[in-house]
C-alpha cells in the first residue's frame, strides 16, 4: 500500500469517526422525542422532497438569495462524483480508473467535465452573492444568527471549489486529463497559469490533497455548526407535514399513562419531528422576516425560538440520554420565555416561508398546551374567553339563545331537532352571530344565498364555538369536547354540506373535525358566492371604485382559498393588490386567540392598515369576521379614510345597483 | 398525629374561608386533634369560634412583626409549631394569603404544596382532588411528603360546627430571624382613582377614542369625581397610551358591575361590552345614533361628549350648590 493511501485512510478515518459520533448523537436525540405519525402518505413526501429540496421551491420564493443557494446546492449535487474521483487521485496521480466502472465512465465523459466547470463557476457566483448579501446588503433577517459560522462555511466552500478548479487546470497543464480540454473551458483557461515542469507536478499533488483535506474538515465542522442542515434538511422535508396546512395534530387523552402527553414541557416531550426541526434550522431568518409579531416589536422571532430550543436540546439531551435519573428543566422559561410563546398569532407565515419545512406553529401550540393544561399559566386577560367558551359556548359569554338574533326577519330557516336536512348548512360562527360589525357579513351572506334560491338553514342556538380559540390557546381538552359535541349536532341534523364565513371555523370544520369523525363538504362563503356569480345566479354590477383585498391567514395561507374572494372583488369593483397578499399575506393580529389578548409593542392591525392605505384604495375588503374587527379598529386607531367591509356585503351592494 | 390549620382573621372574627379550612382539616384528621395557629395581638379572641368548629388547641404566635401581614414570618412560626406538634398535615384557606403563606412554608420545609384542594384523603401519598381552570376542571393528584401541605379551595366545603369541650390556648414566641421579618406590609396607600376601584365602583364613567387625547379625560375624571365613581376606558385608549391598562373596561380588561355605567364616545365593540354587561344601567353619550352601544344602553344622549359631559357636571354642581 503506498504511503499516500495510508495517509488518506488515516485522515479519512479520523474525520469520518468524528462525523459519525456527532451524527449518532443527533440521531439519538431525535429518537428521544415524543411519537408523531409521519410515515404515511409516501407519494406526497416524495413530491415534497423533489420540489422543496431538489427544486429549491421554498428558497426560490426569494429570487436572489434563492438562486444563490440553488447554485451552491445544485453545484454540490453535480460535483459529488468529483469528490470520490479526487480521493482516488490522492492515492495515485494516474490511477487509470477502468472505463467500465461508474467513476471511470463518468470521468471520461466530456459533458460531465463541462458540467463540473459550469457548476464550479455557478457555486463561485453563488458564494459571491452570499458574501454580497451578508456583507453589503445585510438584511435584518440575520439579526441573532451566527454570522461568523456562516462566513467560515462560505470560505470552506470557496476553498473546495477553487482547489478543484485549479487541480483540474494543473492536470490539463500536465496532460493528465482523461477528457478533452475543450470540454472544460474554465479549467483550460486556468491551465495557462501552470507550466509543465516539476513545479506543476508538485502543485498538482498539493492541490488534490488540499481539496480532499478541506472537504474532510468541512465534514467534521458541519455537524457542530448551523450547517448541520446539509444532513438534516432533506429528511426534515421528507417528514414534513403532508396533511391540511391548517390542521393541528390532536392530543390523545385516551392514551395509556406512559404515552399520555399534554403538550411539550421538557425536551423529551417535544415531538421527534420537533427535535429534528431544531437541528435543521440554518438561521436564514426568512421566518423572522415575515413574522408579524417580530415586525411589530414583540419578543417572538420564530428563528430565535427554534435556535433556543435547539440549544436547549443540545444542552440537556445528552444528559438525558446518559442518565435516566436526570430531570430535564422546563422549556419555558429556560429555553424560551412566556412572552415569546404567547406572542404568536399562528398565522403560519414562518412555516410557509421556511425552506426546510420547520413547523414553528405546531411547536408553539405544543408549548402552550403544556403551560395551559399542566401549569394553568397564560395571559390573565384570556381567562375569561376560555371560561366563556366553556360555559356559554362562545368567547364573549353571550347567551346562546341570542345566537340567531341577527337573522330575525331575514327568513332563514333555523334547524330544529328532527327538521329536514338542508342542502347547505350556513355555519355562522360566534363573531358573526354576536359582534355588531361582524354580523353584517352574516346578514349579507344569508341575503345572497336566499336571493339565489339556495336551500340554506342555520343551527341557531344549537351552533356553538368550534373550539378553535381554545385550541390555539393550548386548551386542547376544551377544544376536543366542543369538537365532539358539534360533530354530534351536525350528524344528528343530517348535514352534508357546510358554508362557513369565518375562516377559523372553516379551517376547524374542514381540516380538524375529520379527526373526530366529522366529515362534511366545507366551503367558505366566498367560494360558494363566487360560484353563484360564475353561474349567473347572482349578477353584480361593478363600480369603478378601487378595492384592496386582505387575505385572511386561515383562508389563504392555511387553506389556499385565493381565487374566489378575488373573483368577487373583481365583480364589484376595481381590485388593487397589497404588497403582501395571497399565501404571503400579513396577519390582522387576531389569530391564535389574540382576539382575546392584549397586544404589546406596536399594533399589527395598524401596520396592515397602513399597507392597505398605501394602495390608494377606498375600500378594504375582507372575508373574515376577526379581520373585519381588527382592521376596522386599525382604521379608527390610525384615522385613515378607509372602509372595511366583508366581500359579501360589497356583493349585496353590487346587486342592489343592478336593481 | 395531628393536623394544624393556619387561620386568618378579619377584625374580631375568624375569616369564613379559614372556618371552611378548619372543617376540611377535621375530616382529614379523622378524629385526631386539630390545632389552629393564629398570629397577632388579641388573636385568642377567636378561640370560642374555633372551638365550636372543632379546634382542640389554639396556638397564638406572638411577635411585634405580626402587627401587620408578614407571610414569611407566619410561615416560619407555622414550621416551628408543626415540628413541635409532629403535625402530619398543615392546612390553610385557598385565599391569596393562605396560598402565599403555605408557599413560603413549602419552601422552608422543602415540601410540595397542593393548592385549591376540594378533597383529600389521609395516607402516604395522600390522594387530593384540586380545582383547576377557575373551577372547570378537577385534577386528582398524589401528594407526597412527611407533612402534607394543602390549601382548601374557597367554598369547596361549607363550615360546620363540631364543638370541642374546652379548647385550650397556648402562647409562644416563634424564633424569627431578621430575614423572616423583611416581607411585611409596611404602608398602605389608596389607589390613584380616589379610592374607588374600577371593579367595585357603583358608578363608572368611561370614554373611548372620542375623548381625543389623554388630556381629554379631564372632563371624564371631573364627572367621575362628582359622582364618587371610577374612570374607565376602552381598549383603543389603552392602545393609544392615554390611560393605563388597569383602567380598561372589557373582555381583556376589568369586568365591571356598577349601578350606573356612563359610556362617553364609546361605540360598544363586542369586546368592550363583554366587560360591562354586569352594569345595572348604561347611559351612552355618542355622536353616532347608530353606534352599537345604543342597543344595550338604557339611556342615551346623542351628542358630543365634550359638550354633554361638562354640562352634566355643571348641572350636578348647580343641584348640589342649591
Amino acid at each position: 500500500m503506498p504511503v499516500s493511501a495510508l495517509a488518506l485512510a488515516t485522515v479519512a478515518a479520523v474525520a469520518l469517526t468524528l462525523f459519525a459520533r456527532r451524527a449518532l448523537l443527533v440521531l439519538r436525540l431525535v429518537r428521544m422525542g415524543a411519537p408523531l405519525p409521519r410515515f404515511d402518505d409516501l407519494p406526497k413526501r416524495v413530491e415534497n422532497e423533489t420540489t422543496i429540496v431538489l427544486g429549491q421551491k421554498k428558497l426560490l420564493q426569494r429570487v436572489v438569495p434563492g438562486l444563490m443557494h440553488a447554485f451552491i446546492f445544485w453545484g454540490f449535487v453535480v460535483l459529488f462524483p468529483t469528490i470520490l474521483i479526487a480521493a482516488i487521485y490522492v492515492i495515485d496521480r494516474e490511477p487509470g480508473l477502468p472505463a467500465a466502472s461508474p467513476l471511470g465512465w463518468i470521468e471520461g465523459q466530456g459533458w460531465f467535465a463541462l458540467l463540473v466547470d459550469l457548476f464550479c463557476l455557478l457555486v463561485l457566483v453563488g458564494i459571491a452573492a452570499a458574501f454580497w448579501i451578508r456583507k453589503v446588503q445585510r438584511p435584518n433577517r440575520f439579526q441573532g444568527s451566527h454570522l461568523g459560522e456562516a462566513d467560515l462555511i462560505l470560505v470552506l466552500i470557496t476553498g473546495i471549489v477553487s482547489t478543484l478548479l485549479l487541480w483540474h487546470a494543473s492536470q490539463i497543464a500536465l496532460g493528465l486529463n482523461e477528457w478533452g480540454a475543450d470540454w472544460s473551458p474554465l479549467s483550460n483557461a486556468l491551465s495557462g497559469l501552470f507550466g509543465d515542469g516539476t513545479a506543476t507536478e508538485a502543485l498538482e499533488r498539493a492541490l488534490v490533497w488540499a481539496h480532499v483535506l478541506i472537504i474532510l474538515s468541512f465534514l467534521v465542522y458541519l455537524p457542530y455548526s448551523k450547517h448541520l442542515h446539509i444532513t438534516t434538511a432533506a429528511p426534515n422535508v421528507f417528514f414534513g407535514r403532508t396533511r391540511a396546512k391548517g390542521r393541528l395534530e390532536p392530543l390523545d387523552f385516551e392514551a395509556a399513562d406512559d404515552e399520555l402527553r399534554f403538550g411539550a414541557g421538557t425536551v423529551p416531550e417535544l415531538t421527534w419531528k420537533g427535535i429534528l426541526d431544531t437541528m435543521s434550522c440554518t438561521e436564514c431568518g426568512r421566518c423572522q422576516d415575515v413574522c408579524p409579531a417580530w415586525a411589530t416589536g414583540k419578543a417572538l422571532s420564530p428563528k430565535l425560538l427554534i435556535m433556543n430550543l435547539r440549544d436547549h436540546v443540545f444542552a440537556e439531551g445528552p444528559k438525558i440520554l446518559a442518565d435516566e435519573s436526570f430531570e430535564p428543566t422546563p422549556l419555558v422559561p429556560n429555553a424560551v420565555t412566556d412572552e415569546v410563546v404567547w406572542d404568536c398569532v399562528t398565522c403560519g407565515a414562518c412555516v410557509q416561508e421556511c425552506p426546510v419545512s420547520i413547523e414553528h406553529v405546531d411547536h408553539i401550540v405544543d408549548l402552550r398546551r403544556h403551560l395551559v393544561m399542566v401549569e394553568s399559566r397564560f395571559p390573565a386577560e384570556a381567562e375569561s374567553m376560555l371560561r366563556d367558551v366553556e360555559r356559554s359556548g362562545n368567547p364573549w359569554g353571550k347567551p346562546q339563545d341570542e345566537r340567531a338574533a341577527w337573522a330575525e326577519g331575514l327568513g332563514v330557516r333555523v334547524l330544529q331537532p328532527g327538521s329536514r336536512p338542508p342542502e347547505v348548512l350556513y355555519w355562522v360562527g360566534c363573531a358573526a352571530s354576536f359582534d355588531e360589525r361582524a354580523r353584517l357579513s352574516a346578514e349579507s351572506t344569508v341575503k345572497l344565498l336566499l336571493a339565489a334560491r339556495v336551500d340554506v338553514a342555520i343551527l341557531g342556538p344549537r351552533e356553538s364555538c368550534t373550539g378553535d380559540p381554545a385550541r390555539r390557546m393550548g386548551n386542547e381538552y376544551v377544544f376536543q369536547s366542543f369538537a365532539k359535541q358539534n360533530v354530534a349536532t351536525l350528524d344528528e341534523a343530517g348535514v352534508t354540506k357546510i358554508v362557513a364565513s369565518c375562516p377559523h371555523c372553516f379551517n376547524t370544520l374542514a381540516n380538524e373535525y375529520p379527526d373526530f369523525g366529522g366529515r362534511y363538504e366545507v366551503v367558505h362563503h366566498t367560494e360558494f358566492l363566487a360560484d353563484l356569480v360564475a353561474r349567473r345566479r347572482l349578477r353584480p354590477v361593478a363600480t369603478d371604485k378601487t378595492i384592496t383585498y386582505h387575505d385572511s391567514c386561515y383562508l389563504a395561507r392555511h387553506n389556499d382559498v385565493l381565487a374566489a374572494p378575488r373573483e368577487l372583488v373583481a365583480a364589484v369593483g376595481q381590485p388593487v393588490e397589497m404588497e403582501r397578499s395571497g399565501t404571503r399575506t400579513f396577519c390582522c393580529g387576531a389569530g391564535g386567540a389574540h382576539m382575546w389578548m392584549e397586544e404589546r409593542g406596536s399594533a399589527i392591525n395598524e401596520e396592515r392598515v397602513r399597507e392597505a392605505a398605501e394602495t390608494g384604495a377606498g375600500t378594504l375588503a375582507v372575508a373574515c369576521p376577526f379581520c373585519t374587527i381588527m382592521l376596522d379598529d386599525g382604521v379608527r386607531q390610525t384615522g385613515r379614510d378607509l372602509r372595511v367591509a366583508d366581500v359579501s356585503t360589497l356583493l349585496v351592494e353590487a346587486l342592489e345597483r343592478s336593481d | 398525629m395531628s393536623v394544624l390549620v393556619v387561620v386568618e382573621r378579619q377584625p374580631g372574627a375568624v375569616d369564613e374561608l379559614s372556618l371552611q379550612a378548619v372543617t376540611f382539616a377535621r375530616a382529614l384528621a379523622d378524629g385526631a386533634p386539630v390545632h389552629a395557629l393564629v398570629v397577632g395581638a388579641h388573636a385568642d379572641s377567636v378561640t370560642p369560634t374555633l372551638g365550636e368548629h372543632g379546634v382542640t388547641t389554639v396556638h397564638v404566635a406572638e411577635d411585634e412583626v405580626f402587627a401587620s401581614y408578614a407571610p414569611l414570618a407566619v410561615a416560619r412560626a407555622t414550621a416551628e409549631l408543626a415540628g413541635r406538634l409532629r403535625a402530619t398535615a398543615v392546612v390553610a384557606a385557598g385565599s391569596e394569603r393562605g396560598n402565599e403563606v403555605l408557599a413560603h412554608l413549602g419552601a422552608l420545609l422543602d415540601l410540595p404544596l397542593a393548592a385549591n384542594c376540594v378533597e383529600a384523603t389521609s395516607g402516604d401519598p395522600a390522594r387530593v382532588t384540586r380545582l383547576r381552570w377557575g373551577g372547570s376542571l378537577l385534577e386528582e393528584a398524589d401528594l407526597h411528603g412527611d407533612v402534607k401541605l394543602l390549601t382548601v379551595a374557597p367554598h369547596a366545603v361549607s363550615a360546620t360546627h363540631a364543638p370541642v369541650a374546652d379548647t385550650s390556648v397556648e402562647r409562644f414566641a416563634p424564633q424569627l430571624s431578621d430575614a423572616d421579618r423583611v416581607i411585611r406590609v409596611s404602608a398602605r396607600t389608596q389607589a390613584a382613582t380616589g379610592g374607588v376601584s374600577l371593579a367595585e365602583a357603583k358608578v363608572v364613567v368611561s370614554s373611548g377614542r372620542g375623548a381625543g387625547s389623554a388630556e381629554g379625560f379631564g372632563i371624564i375624571e371631573e364627572l367621575a369625581g362628582l359622582l364618587g365613581g371610577a374612570v374607565g376606558c376602552s381598549r383603543a385608549v389603552t392602545m393609544a397610551g392615554w390611560r393605563p391598562h388597569t383602567d380598561q373596561v372589557g373582555q381583556t380588561g376589568t369586568k365591571i358591575a356598577p349601578d350606573l355605567y356612563i359610556a362617553c364616545g364609546i361605540s360598544g365593540a363586542t369586546q368592550h361590552m363583554a366587560g360591562c354587561k354586569g352594569a345595572k344601567a348604561i347611559l351612552a353619550v355618542n355622536t353616532d345614533p347608530d353606534a352599537p352601544i345604543l342597543a344595550s344602553a338604557d339611556y342615551a344622549v346623542i351628542g358630543d361628549l365634550h359638550e354633554v359631559v361638562p354640562a352634566i357636571s355643571a348641572e350636578l354642581r348647580k343641584a348640589r350648590g342649591a
